[in-house]
């Protein structure tokens, strides 16, 4: 049956091979581990190399070796400046992803649970903000409030661009969750003769909860590394961390940002452990929630 | 229960606010609509008409006459067509794009693949040193390879000092080589999510059972793995392609001024001379060319496929 060109099954090795198929597979599966391994190499090489510079006398390389100091740390925390666009930031993310997060809410209702004209519209379009690209949308919103609204850039449309930036992420996470929520549940409350708010509070939302707690953290993240978005539409007197940054950054020497960023590496890996270990953060990034795995 | 419950009357009115279909439409979309409305639909759309519009650049005031004059200047820069910045911008910007695309793509295949197959301790370690570059700044990361790279840069230095080569190699300075691997660093989460979202949905023992039936690998794989993952494949080169077309932060730190892309094109207009005629007229290139890539994407895969990320 088997022609000479095909491939042979294991029980039958043909002679014309020079490596038998326990050998193939055996280097194809560890070839796959390797190409894995550098892969991880290739995104934690980086930020490993700011974490120990920030830690070292020597701000931009690593030879030669110069010591291990704390003083980057303490530049860092002593600038005015950067407390400043610090708290500048954690403003800005907490109240647009606040923002983000209760009309993503409301709208993941609408869309799992009523039928409407131009929902198949409505809902394309709550999806791209989160791809159109940020320079296109900082630019667009810049020229609409100075231009046409005569509105000075600031607080206010910092805020409002990070809220509409926000919003697909809380949007996805949300009604993906939505979607898999059995509805009868609902239904049986409504029929007890609880009222749609009640039902919600009481039924809905501790489901949903988690899923709401992973929608708002990635539009407060969004927000608060958001660069190009921010730098078109803050004001003299709204401070924004990463402007500050990007500043620093183009100077090419700033030992105080290497302590900054491993900082922040810190912060994220403390929070995404703890993540990881109350809720599903895997199945809301990748969008493979189920009823199962909750 | 709840001590912040709102007084009846409040509440008889949201209740019946919720009741009627019209208007519980309207408390729900009301106010996303609003948003996309006025915060999306309206500054795009204001943006086109200022693209035909002259911008006075004493006052940077809109004069409401239109003219093609902002398209014209695009295209003209005293030479060749080609020579224009907008058009080395534009055209250096896609094949970045795209070369970053297919580096994510062959690049995240494998450990997608892995990951999918694999469960228990070791899946959810990686997955955790794959979402905290993830979850980290853009900005750090662009950084964190602004150290890496350049004449006196991590690697060359390291390079130097272990011996191995005499001089800094011009591949580790900064430029187009080292914008490509900075914006791969960046976007290659995305990619690896969202395939790994449409391999975990794989019935593996269809590969069995193709294998057991005789299929080589790579017929597996052409016959069956890539045209099940296909809406990951393209959703997640969608997520990759798109913001590096428009990327700014990574090809201003890699490029140190030696590549424009344009992103860096429009912002320096605007930031610059407040160009905003100019800008918009540019920005219509890349808004049309990306709606075109999502709508030949959307053609094999619906927005619904495209999942999170």
């Amino acid at each position: 049956m088997a022609t000479d060109t095909s491939e042979s099954t294991e029980t039958a090795p043909s002679t014309d091979r020079l490596i038998g198929h326990q050998t193939v597979e055996r280097l194809l599966g560890t070839s796959l581990y390797v190409v894995s391994g550098l892969l991880l190499l290739f995104l934690w090489v980086p930020l490993a190399i700011i974490i120990f510079l920030a830690f070292a006398e020597n701000a931009v390389t690593i030879f030669p070796f110069e010591g291990f100091t704390l003083d980057n740390f303490r530049l860092a925390v002593s600038s005015d400046s950067m407390r400043a666009s610090l708290a500048g930031s954690l403003t800005i993310a907490t109240v647009a992803a606040s923002v983000a997060t209760v009309l993503g809410v409301l709208a993941s209702f609408a869309l799992t649970r009523y039928r409407f004209r131009l929902r198949e519209v409505y809902r394309t379009f709550g999806i791209i903000p989160m791809v159109i690209p940020g320079i296109i949308l900082g630019v667009a919103l810049r020229i609409y409030f100075q231009n046409l609204l005569g509105i000075l850039p600031g607080f206010a449309t910092v805020v409002l661009a990070h809220s509409l930036y926000g919003f697909p992420f809380v949007l996805l996470i949300v009604s993906a969750r939505m979607y898999t929520f059995d509805e009868s549940l609902e239904e049986a409350a409504r029929d007890l003769g609880a009222d749609p708010i009640t039902v919600f509070r009481d039924v809905t939302l501790p489901v949903i909860a988690p899923a709401v707690g992973a929608g708002f953290l990635f539009a407060w993240i969004r927000s608060f590394e958001d660069y190009i978005r921010a730098l078109f539409l803050t004001g003299p007197n709204t401070d924004v961390l990463t402007i500050w940054m990007f500043s620093r950054i183009r100077q090419l020497d700033a030992p105080e940002l290497n302590a900054v960023s491993a900082l922040i590496v810190f912060g994220i890996a403390i929070a995404l452990a703890v993540a990881m270990n109350v809720g599903n953060v895997t199945g809301y990034v990748a969008g493979t929630v189920t009823e199962e795995e909750e | 229960m709840a001590t912040d419950e709102p007084d009846e009357s409040t509440r008889a009115r949201a209740v019946r606010l919720l009741s009627g279909p019209r208007s519980r439409l309207g408390v729900t979309v009301g106010p996303s609509a609003a948003w996309i409305l006025t915060l999306l639909v309206a500054p795009l759309a204001f943006m086109v008409a200022v693209s035909f519009f002259e911008v006075s650049s004493l006052t940077y005031q809109i004069i409401y006459e239109p003219t093609l004059n902002n398209y014209r200047s695009l295209f003209d820069g005293g030479g060749a067509i080609w020579n224009t910045p907008f058009v080395t911008a534009l055209w250096l910007s896609y094949v970045i794009a795209t070369v970053t695309t297919v580096l994510c793509l062959t690049l995240a295949f494998p450990l997608a693949y892995l990951l999918a197959r694999k469960g228990g301790r070791l899946f959810k370690l990686v997955i955790f040193f794959v979402l905290l570059p993830f979850f980290t700044m853009y900005l750090v990361r662009a950084y964190s390879w602004v150290l890496m790279f350049g004449p006196g840069g991590v690697i060359n230095s390291t390079l130097m000092s272990w011996g191995l080569i005499d001089a800094p190699l011009g591949i580790f300075n900064y430029g187009i080589p080292a914008i490509i691997v900075g914006l791969t660093h960046a976007y290659f989460p995305y990619m690896l999510l969202t395939l790994y979202a449409s391999l975990d949905g794989l019935d593996f023992s269809i590969i069995e059972a193709a294998r057991d039936l005789g299929a080589s690998r790579v017929e597996v794989l052409r016959d069956h793995v890539i045209p099940l993952t296909l809406p990951g494949i393209i959703g997640g080169s969608l997520f990759v392609f798109v913001p590096s077309v428009g990327a700014f932060i990574t090809p201003t730190f890699l490029g140190q001024g030696k590549v424009q892309m344009i992103g860096m094109l429009i912002e320096s207009r605007v930031a610059g001379t407040y160009s905003i005629g100019y800008a918009s007229a540019a920005s219509m290139f890349v808004l049309v060319s990306i709606v075109g890539a999502m709508i030949l994407a959307f053609r094999y895969v619906s927005i619904e496929e495209l999942g999170g990320a």
